[in-house]
């Protein structure tokens, strides 16, 4: 049953960050892909997060952050998701992730250790952050059906 | 349309002062007791003593005083280059501030200061300042000036030669304006509107124009007490395609608000919009339209400033790219004849910059001031234009504050965001209503494509549509939202106007 409603993706920005330009885009974008976003705007705590995630049975938790303090800002927010029973929902996060400027690979190592399924960086085609959300939606689907096999 | 000066010239006269009391500003008693109440809520804040901190102010050496810095540019016709520089821990800061005086030449140093700390999240910063000595670099994006209190300050503005002003983001700075003015800095950036709609999510605007009338009763006392305290209102808001006259009305209002409760050096920001002509116009405007209300409104002894903010919009990734960008907006201030120009960095796609990199923007700015320094300014046919339209838009708007305010600045500002007649683009505050969208004409000037509520009168939205029906023709596509985002991303992608892929 589950699999045939609309997904829905929860999308926000997390801390104490403010930059809300890219956050309407991102609503507009992944609306017109079908999914139904709940969009938290700016300034968004890690439990509003997972409270959305809860309540509307979300597939994906969409972090942005744009101002430096994402590792801060997302320290232990796997953990918080297993610990609300978010056992297998999908963490993206994309921006500016680090004060500095730091290469590709050390950005998606630290934010993977962070329990970040996916990391983009600003300027990354959303295009292809759309194909990575179909991809993993579809393996998870797959995984499950196995699983009730 | 024809374009003709408006008819209404006369600002008008909504507040004269009667036997020489400026009605509206804060009485001392109401301060000073309000005082007590800010200087609790975190533990530096035991820091502060007002008398000591004026005593302090007076022995600043008169180079190192922002106002009178600012007096001098305007005088000579000048032009004063600073950057923006903040991290966590205050050695680091002092280097990095360092550096940029050096190697970078900045005339006026900054102190930017932590996201966490603008939301008066000092716990947050706490943690900020203890991850980042443990990681041996800045975690956090600023310098989190309330956890470092008085003493941590005075460290920073002693450790320089320059003017240091406190730059942020930070709709409750009362707490924030008490400790870095008693820490040495001379010059204060912000406003009641422009810290509270581009960078709160819910802030009540009546809370955000108290709490910054506070600020400036601050700055005011410490003009009375003989130290000049130079006010900046933020000038470019959310710095995606603002129309010009939004955040001059916006400016308008902050520095008549400052001047209200005291403070005489104002400096008034624009941020760059894109097309010469209209910025050109715009700094020109917001000059003489700064002047012309602040008097109307009774105000003969302050000292009108301007500053110019390069591109506050999305950057090109390529370093070379985003130093064309920096040296173009460096060449439009020349041309508007700005006081001060803020400047970019090569860093600007990433976030926050290295500090060679903001020395490299330093420098870029510097080599086109010198190269303009002998060159006059820009007087066009387009200029003028811009002009004549930008100045009716402007009455247009602050007549309606005027009207919903009966006398209140205050009062009239929140009146006017709650009926929209006040609108910001892109805003992530729920206190605007975010339905003006703003979109690039033809020739890359910024228009308004959806006016929402403001109340421009018939004959100017008519004449912004028709410039916007004009390019939609040229490109062989419907005026559309998706124009807006085209142009939102245009000068990352290497051009001004989002014309179709």
């Amino acid at each position: 049953m589950k699999t045939t409603q609309t997904p829905v993706v929860v999308l926000g920005v997390i801390g104490s960050d403010c930059h809300c330009v890219g956050n309407q885009i991102l609503d507009a974008f992944f609306s017109e892909r079908g999914y139904r976003v709940v969009n938290l705007g700016v300034m968004v705590s890690q439990e509003e997060f997972i409270h959305a995630a809860i309540e509307s049975a979300a597939v994906a938790i969409l972090v942005s952050s744009l101002y430096g303090h994402a590792e801060i800002d997302c320290t232990g927010f796997r953990q918080r998701c297993r610990e609300r029973g978010l056992d297998d929902i999908l963490l993206y996060i994309g921006g500016n992730l680090v004060v500095g400027k730091l290469p590709r690979a050390a950005i998606e190592q630290k934010f993977a250790a962070l329990g970040f399924d996916r990391v983009f960086l600003a300027g990354d085609d959303l295009e292809i952050a759309a194909e990575c959300l179909k991809s993993d939606l579809a393996r998870r689907a797959r995984r499950e059906r196995r699983r009730i096999a | 349309m024809t374009v003709t000066h408006p008819h209404d010239t006369q600002a008008p006269d909504h507040r004269q002062g009667r036997d020489g009391q400026v009605p509206r500003r804060i009485s001392a008693a109401a301060f000073l007791q309000q005082r007590e109440a800010v200087l609790r809520t975190w533990p530096t804040g035991a820091g502060v003593c007002l008398e000591e901190a004026i005593e302090y102010q007076r022995a600043i050496p008169l180079a190192k005083r922002f106002a009178l810095a600012m007096r001098d540019v305007a005088a000579r016709r000048g032009m004063l280059v600073q950057p923006r520089a903040g991290v966590a821990l205050i050695d680091e800061h002092v280097r990095l501030l360092k550096y940029l005086e050096t190697d970078g030449e900045a005339d006026l140093l900054p102190t930017t200061i932590d996201a966490y700390t603008r939301q008066n999240r000092y716990a947050e910063a706490a943690l900020g300042i203890e991850k980042s000595i443990t990681a041996g670099t800045s975690l956090l994006n600023g310098f989190p000036a309330v956890n470092h209190g008085v003493e941590g300050c005075r460290r920073v503005t002693e450790s320089v030669t320059k003017p240091v002003q406190v730059r942020h983001g930070t709709p409750d700075a009362r707490l924030l304006a008490e400790i870095s003015l008693a820490g040495g800095f001379t010059s204060f950036e912000g406003g009641g509107i422009s810290y509270n709609i581009p960078y709160a999510k819910n802030v009540p605007l009546r809370k955000s124009l108290a709490d910054w009338q506070y600020v400036d009763r601050l700055c005011g006392w410490y003009e009375e007490h003989g130290v000049p305290i130079n006010r900046e209102p933020f000038g470019p808001l959310t710095g995606t395609l603002v129309p010009p006259c939004i955040s001059h009305a916006v400016g308008i209002i902050e520095g008549m608000l400052a001047l209200e409760q005291g403070v005489k050096s104002i400096t008034l920001g624009y941020g760059q919009g894109g097309s010469i002509a209209q910025d050109v116009a715009a700094l020109l405007t917001l000059r003489s339209l700064g002047a012309e209300y602040f008097r109307a409104a009774g105000f003969s002894d302050f000292e009108l400033t301007t500053v110019f903010h390069q591109w506050m919009g999305g950057f090109p990734e390529n370093e070379s790219r985003a130093l064309a960008v920096i040296s173009w907006g460096a060449l439009v201030a020349c041309l508007a004849g700005a006081d001060k120009i803020l400047v970019k960095t090569p860093h600007e796609a990433m976030g926050v910059p290295s500090k060679e990199a903001n020395a490299q923007g330093l420098r870029a700015t510097r080599q086109i001031i010198n190269m303009m320094a002998d060159q006059g300014g820009l007087a066009t046919d387009a200029v003028e234009r811009e002009r004549v339209i930008l100045e009716r838009e402007v009455r247009c708007l602050l007549g309606r504050v005027w009207e919903l305010g009966r006398g209140d600045v205050c009062e009239g500002v929140a009146a006017a965001f709650e009926a929209g007649a006040l609108d910001v683009p892109f805003a992530p505050s729920g206190q605007c209503r975010g339905k003006l969208l703003p979109m690039r004409d033809h020739e890359g000037c910024i228009r308004i494509f959806s006016p929402g509520l403001v109340p421009l009168d018939h004959e100017l939205l008519a004449w912004h549509r028709e410039r916007l029906e004009e390019r939609a023709r040229a490109e062989g596509r419907r005026v559309s939202f998706q124009m807006v985002t085209d142009d939102i991303y245009a000068i990352s992608k290497g051009r001004l106007v989002g014309r179709p892929r």
